[in-house]
């Protein structure tokens, strides 16, 4: 192999020797430094004139030989600003200092399977997340906390504030009525499975009723959680299907596109982070405040036994408060202060042909809920190799390892979540247990959350295994003309446990005598791909074709078993006398083909179309292929001659349209997938049955397709030092999958069809700036904004309702020519709109302020305006009496908040009261983070540390909202379709506040 | 180069390899489908008898909880919610909610499945003719019994019959036409098993079908017949009523046969099944499920059917409904106790029903005291009219089918709801998703 770079060495110096002997040429050398005066490996020093140059070697030295005077030097480096130098014959030396480029015009996007794209050049709004932005400011435990005000265009709504996570990430607007509207997660090439696996505890909670053992209202985090942000590169964002196209049948909701962090040529570099911080409730809503004539309040004074009564609970409720025994019970079950810890260690470097960065990451955080927690082990390795000039590979594997205890919260229909149970428990109840530990049961609801909380178990782990690898070929690679082959395998492998046991003494165990359930749920995901790569330069315009061919293969098997009637005190399914199971499989596979031709003239328009055809075993026609088209183009009006506007420094006009499909989804929660009627398993005496299942299948069922048009207009002003990005979209989704309600009669309750369109009409501007930079201090800073407005255009089905318990606690309803996300109810005897969880708009504000080169200041604000909730948390606490506002009077019409609230319910059915806006303004993230200078650490520790830093941040600092609940991102029903916003009793929201130490070796 | 073209060449193979796939055509992993009874043998068609008869008892509960409530012989309760009270007692019924839409739902589902049930006999080759009878007698007598359950709640509003078609399900019938297709469909049943089979020693066979425990000691066909005995007297038709009752299990002889024997809806803890939904613990909190107080109070105190219900040490109270209660129902006193579907007890009270509106009422006042003496009372006492009968026999049906949903249609039966409170629902509203259909 040495023999070959030598080789290639020769022909470079010859070629050089060559152009040399033409030219009067002279040499240069410097050295190229970053701000902090570190030399910057691999920047790319080129002579404009004839485009020939070198790079900078370990140190950031270069030195190039020049041809003629008075020509221009350029400088170019990933994430930094480029320069250029005009020289003479007397700059023998010139050493410069590039600066970070915080608009990243230069950075390189991403966006086809096997091709990447300036993101000057680039046709579409590709929202990228770096590192920095990602885990640079606080310290998010899981992905989905990290991305939240950070995606212009995206809703993101936090499912509940368990310990683990827990999102729902909607880009660009609803995509999907029945699937999930998740994006499609691909990291490093490993498409990575992002279920929401739920724990089983339905047969106790009662969450959807019946007798299933699983249910999506048990608040189940999604497993994009087990991804350690802090091993993250960066993130890009195909928000629609004008950039996701060429990803296919599965891209409909978008695609989040993650690369990891790898080495670099140079030293080894070793980081350590320790984090510290702790945990509690973001929003406590206080408790309501009891007096002798608000507890004879809660009874009927009208009949002699609600006297009796009342004087009987007047008589609990004053020796109580005479002991001091009125507990609020808030604090008491959210008042918890978690620790949060988290190290993280990391190797990277390499040599010219092996690079690599490992990381391992210990995390461990509690809940506010005592007995609540989450903790992560996260190893990975990521490996690049170059065998020869013909072939490189790199590896990236990651091992995973999580656990989460979240409690028993949301929804439930037998009083035993701890928040239901909160609702009707009076301070003056007494739930602690005596010197034996024996609790009291608890008269004002089905159980006693104390004894709840202390005694169950509610668990979740995954052991995971995320490996990938790449192999690229490099056929033909000359000057002009490259042709070279990826080859691309991953499996994505996990193993999710669950272990919920609730002992035989708690207060509603009554009945099952002790529960015990096992969860085993495997997912393997492996998927494999092939492209052929070709570039060729033909008179200065750039042809890239890419052709491609890939194989997705999704298996799930879901295993739970539950145990009842248990031997005391045992948790083993053996030892019980009742027992069932929940099993269910999956496996899919797709199949699919590209191809995409971009013409890239000079810079100055770049013209790009493509295509995807694509099968899967989850259309009702397995091998039936459907064609997803794109075309784009981008024009850099900056880049023609005739430019001549100096403020304007870019100028970039773009066009897009693609279209992208959404698989017939199984169900998420018992994986039936859509093209099948079948029988459910089923059985009385000892005997099997089989029942027609409530889902009518549908065999011409028919992947959903977006088609989405975007225009843009990127502009730079003064040197990029002002950049706005302003994309409008108009995105409709075409031949949705709805599980049409059917008449109950036929014996089904719904039925899965291509039944409707809707559109999607948003727009989304950013904006960053460096206000101010001056020699001590730099303030650089990004707003954006963005709206969406949906509609459901088409609708072939009868007008149902989705999403919410029934018409009279609030529900969704689509309904043609009306908001996708409309929220329906009754008013009098009608159903009426009275709410939209669509929110009017969101904007968010990224600001970093430099001190001094060393001290930095961060905050990440986000405002959400408009979209309604569902709060029926209110609606059990008004019905158990307990609200915190209940005895206020907002309208000052002598009636009592909780009364008129209940009143207007009970009489007129209606939910409107319980509609409520969900804006908020929140202080996502919040950090002060001091560099300590070389000098400041002394020589002698220099020696050995290149940087020393240390910080305090705080995750969701504050919040302003008049939501009278937790907080405003809140989802019952987890990251289904339509339905967040509805909450009953969640886990609250809590703030977090860290300090940092960093040291990099 | 050569090199290279034979990596190049294998490459490409690969990518043809990756892109030569034909997906096989896809079954479901986890459960049978349709197609798994279109020539159905022996025990396919039994999994769907079994299928139904476990379908029978899901949503029980709901559709329990929905009449006893209206009729004002309980009082629900859930900490989680407030719809048992504020819509079944104060408010408006919602024709979206779980107490409309779950036992519709249910039973329909049962409904659908006794219709595959019958065109997978019909279609079978792999079972014999002499066999098919009794599948079909099953089918028949089972749905009818599901179409009842669903015109009980629905009452004016009439019910679907025809529902075989998904695609185009049968126009909604009103009441009279209902009844009478149910009765119809008993009568049908019946047909298929009128002929005694005897087996080698002379006894009387049931059909040759395996069906839960919930049957044993009763003919399946005396089953049909109690069934067509109720439905008869829904029908006012008397005398129809008592002869369908000398085909079924009914005996006035109560030291022969309990007033307890009868169909039940049987449970147990096994897997795959499910336990008794009535069944709450005593004193429970959270979910109540309780005696209205005038059940206890209008009763007579020596009355043994007063074990029905069990006082609790902390009374419930409901504010905004002013309703409140010291007694849990406790008729279910484990979670495997079953559920009556028709018991001899009203059997006998629905003779006794037929003979005072045939004025008969020797044999009436009979069959009342068979049912007071067994409950510890004295013997009827009573004037002998119609009027008067016929309370007493209103009274004897509440106590001695408490809870098992009778109340309420027995009073809308004799025009006597607003005796049972004020807004007393008349119908559960047709479901949303079957208007304009």
């Amino acid at each position: 192999m040495n023999k070959k770079i030598t080789f290639l060495l020769t022909i470079t110096l010859l070629f050089f020797s060559i152009s040399n002997a033409v030219s009067q040429d002279f040499s240069i050398s410097g050295k190229v430094t970053d701000e902090n005066g570190e030399g910057l490996i691999g920047v790319n020093v080129v002579v404009k004139s004839t485009g020939k140059g070198t790079i900078t070697d370990i140190d950031g030295n270069y030195s190039l030989t020049v041809p003629e005077e008075n020509n221009v030097l350029e400088f170019s480096f990933v994430g930094y600003k480029g320069q250029e130098f005009t020289i003479t014959s007397s700059n023998s030396s010139l050493n410069i200092t590039l600066e970070e480029d915080i608009t990243s015009l230069e950075e390189v996007v991403v966006t086809g399977l096997a091709s990447s794209i300036k993101r000057s050049n680039l046709a579409n709004a590709v929202s990228t997340v770096s590192a920095k932005d990602l885990t640079g400011t606080t310290s998010p435990s899981t992905l989905d906390g990290a991305l939240q005000g950070k995606l212009t265009g995206a809703n993101i709504i936090a499912n509940s504030g368990a310990p683990g996570g827990g999102i729902s990430m909607k880009l660009r607007g609803i995509t999907t009525i029945t699937g999930s509207s998740e994006p499609l997660y691909i990291v490093d090439g490993v498409y990575m499975d992002n279920s929401a696996i739920s724990a089983g505890t339905n047969p106790v909670t009662q969450a959807s009723r019946g007798s299933n053992i699983t249910t999506n209202q048990d608040n189940p985090s999604n497993r994009i959680a087990d991804l350690n942000p802090d091993e993250i590169e960066n993130i890009e964002i195909l928000k629609g299907a004008s950039a996701a196209a060429i990803y296919g049948s599965r891209a409909n909701a978008g695609v989040v596109i993650i690369t990891t962090k790898k080495g670099k040529n140079g030293k080894t570099k070793i980081n350590f982070n320790q984090d510290i911080g702790y945990t509690s409730i973001l929003n406590p809503l206080g408790s309501r405040e009891f007096t002798v004539d608000k507890v004879r309040n809660l009874f009927d004074l009208t009949t002699e036994k609600g006297i009796e009564a009342a004087n009987a609970e007047v008589a609990l409720f004053q020796k109580a408060q005479q002991e001091g025994r009125l507990i609020d019970w808030e604090q008491e079950m959210y008042g918890n202060i978690g620790l949060i810890t988290k190290s993280n260690l990391s190797l990277s470097g390499g040599t010219e042909k092996t690079k690599f960065f490992i990381s391992g990451t210990l995390n461990d955080e509690e809940g506010i809920i005592k007995n609540t927690g989450y903790s992560r082990k996260s190893l990975r390795t990521n490996i690049d190799h170059k065998l020869s000039n013909l072939i490189n590979f790199s590896v990236n594997s990651n091992y995973i390892h999580s656990s989460a205890d979240r409690g028993l919260t949301n929804n439930d229909n037998a009083g035993v979540s701890y928040g239901v149970a909160l609702t009707s428990t009076k301070p003056w109840a007494d739930l602690f247990p005596d010197e034996d530990g024996n609790y009291p049961n608890n008269p004002y609801a089905g159980s006693n959350p104390i004894q709840t909380r202390d005694l169950s178990t509610i668990n979740e782990t995954t052991n995971r295994i995320l490996t990938g690898s790449t192999v690229n070929f490099h056929f033909i690679n000359t000057d002009d003309t490259f042709l070279k082959m990826v080859l691309r395998g991953g499996v994505d492998y996990y193993n999710n446990e669950s272990n919920v046991y609730f002992p035989e003494d708690l207060q509603f165990m009554g009945v099952m005598n002790g529960f015990y359930s096992r969860g085993n749920n495997r997912v393997i995901n492996t998927n494999a791909s092939a492209f052929l790569v070709f570039n060729k330069s033909i008179n200065k315009v750039d042809f890239t074709s890419q052709l491609g061919t890939s194989r997705l293969d999704f298996n799930q098997d879901r295993l739970t078993t539950q145990a009842t009637q248990l031997i005391g005190g045992q948790k083993n399914l053996e030892q019980a006398s009742a027992v069932s199971v929940f099993n269910k499989s999956l496996k899919t596979i797709d199949i699919g083909y590209s191809f995409q031709q971009e013409a890239n003239f000079a810079d100055k328009l770049i013209l790009t179309a493509g295509i995807r055809l694509d099968k899967s075993s989850l259309n009702g026609d397995p091998n039936k292929l459907y064609a997803f088209p794109k075309i784009s183009a981008a024009t850099n009006l900056h880049n023609f001659d005739f430019w001549s506007v100096d403020p304007i420094s870019q100028l970039k006009v773009r066009l897009a349209y693609g279209e992208a499909g959404g698989v017939p989804s199984p169900h998420p929660v018992n994986l039936q997938q859509p093209s099948f009627t079948i029988f459910n398993g089923t059985g009385i005496s000892g005997q099997a049955g089989s029942i027609i299942g409530l889902v009518r299948g549908n065999k011409d069922i028919q992947p959903e397709r977006s088609k989405e048009i975007e225009a843009g207009l990127d502009i730079g002003f003064f040197d990029n030092k002002i950049n706005l990005e302003a994309t409008y979209y108009n995105k409709t989704v075409e031949d949705l999958i709805l599980r049409a309600n059917v008449p109950y009669s036929s014996g089904f309750t719904s039925r899965t069809v291509n039944g409707g369109a809707l559109n999607n009409k948003g727009i989304e501007i950013a904006l960053s700036t460096t206000p101010v930079d001056i020699s001590n201090l730099k303030w650089e800073s990004r707003t954006s904004f963005w709206k969406n407005r949906s509609k459901m255009t088409r609708l072939d089905v009868p007008s149902f309702t989705t999403g919410g318990f029934s018409s009279a606690l609030g529900i969704f309803r689509i309904e043609e020519g009306k908001s996708v996300t409309q929220i329906v109810g009754y008013v009098g005897d009608e159903e009426v709109v009275i709410g939209n969880a669509e929110p009017d708009f969101q904007m968010s504000s990224f600001n970093t302020l430099t001190f001094f080169k060393n001290i930095e200041f961060t905050m990440l604000w986000h405002w959400k305006q408009g979209g309604d909730n569902i709060n029926l948390t209110k609606l059990l606490s008004d019905f158990g009496g307990t609200t915190f506002d209940y005895d206020e009077d907002d309208d000052n019409n002598g009636i009592i908040n909780g009364d008129q609230r209940k009143i207007a319910y009970s009489e007129g059915n209606s939910a409107d009261e319980f509609i409520e806006d969900a804006t908020y303004l929140k202080l996502r993230e919040i950090a002060l983070f001091y560099n300590i200078p070389k000098k400041v650490i002394g020589s002698t520790l220099s020696n050995y540390i290149s940087y020393l830093k240390v910080g305090v941040s705080a995750n969701n600092a504050l919040m302003f909202t008049k939501y009278s609940s937790y907080d405003p991102e809140v989802s019952n029903f987890g990251n289904n379709g339509i339905s967040t916003g509805v909450e009953v009793t969640p886990f609250p929201s809590s703030r977090k506040f860290f300090f940092h130490l960093s040291v990099g070796l | 180069m050569k090199l290279i073209n034979k990596i190049g060449t294998q490459l490409l193979l690969i990518m043809v390899i990756l892109s030569g796939c034909q997906i096989e055509d896809q079954i479901d992993p986890n459960s049978p489908d349709l197609t798994a009874i279109e020539n159905a043998n022996s025990a396919q068609l039994n999994n769907l008898v079994i299928g139904s008869l476990s379908q029978m008892r899901m949503e029980l509960e709901t559709y329990m909880d929905g009449v006893n409530v209206i009729g004002r012989e309980i009082i629900r309760h859930s900490g989680s919610d407030p719809r048992y009270i504020s819509d079944l007692i104060m408010g408006n019924l919602d024709n979206n909610a779980f107490y409309t839409t779950r036992p519709y739902a249910a039973r329909y589902r049962t409904v659908k499945n006794l219709n595959l049930l019958i065109e997978a006999v019909n279609n079978s080759t792999k079972v014999s003719e002499e066999s098919k009878p009794d599948y079909l007698a099953f089918a028949k007598t089972i749905m009818a019994h599901e179409l009842l359950m669903v015109l009980n709640q629905q009452q004016s509003n009439g019910i679907r019959l025809d529902v075989n078609n998904p695609d185009n399900v049968g126009p909604v019938v009103g009441k009279e036409e209902a009844l009478n297709a149910i009765a119809n469909m008993l009568n049908e049943g019946y047909e298929y098993m009128k002929e005694d089979v005897l087996d080698d020693k002379g006894n009387i066979l049931d059909l040759q079908i395996s069906l839960s425990d919930g049957f044993s000691g009763i003919l399946f066909k005396e089953f049909n017949r109690a069934l067509a005995a109720r439905v008869a007297i829904y029908r006012k038709e008397y005398n129809q009523a008592l002869n369908y009752l000398n085909d079924s299990f009914f005996t006035l002889e109560t030291s022969q046969g309990g007033l307890a024997d009868g169909a039940y809806f049987v449970f147990s803890s096994g897997s795959g099944d499910i336990t008794n939904p009535l069944y709450l613990e005593q004193n429970n909190t959270g979910e109540w499920r309780l005696a209205n107080p005038d059940w206890v109070t209008e009763a007579d105190p020596n009355d043994l059917r007063l074990d029905k219900v069990s006082e609790r040490k902390e009374a419930f109270f409901h504010k905004e409904s002013k309703l409140s209660s010291s007694y849990d129902i406790w008729l279910y006193q484990d979670q495997l106790a079953p559920i009556p579907i028709i018991k001899n007890e009203e059997l006998i009270l629905i003779y006794a029903e037929a003979k005072i509106h045939l004025e008969e009422y020797t044999d009436a006042i009979n069959a009342l005291n068979i049912v007071r003496t067994n409950a510890g009372l004295e013997a009827y006492n009573g004037e002998e009219t119609n009027e008067t009968l016929i309370d007493e026999m209103l009274t004897q049906r509440r106590y001695s089918l408490f809870m098992e949903g009778h109340r309420w249609l027995d009073m809308m039966r004799y025009n006597k709801l607003s005796e049972l409170g004020d807004n007393v629902h008349t119908a559960f509203p047709t479901p949303l998703v079957e208007i304009g259909i």
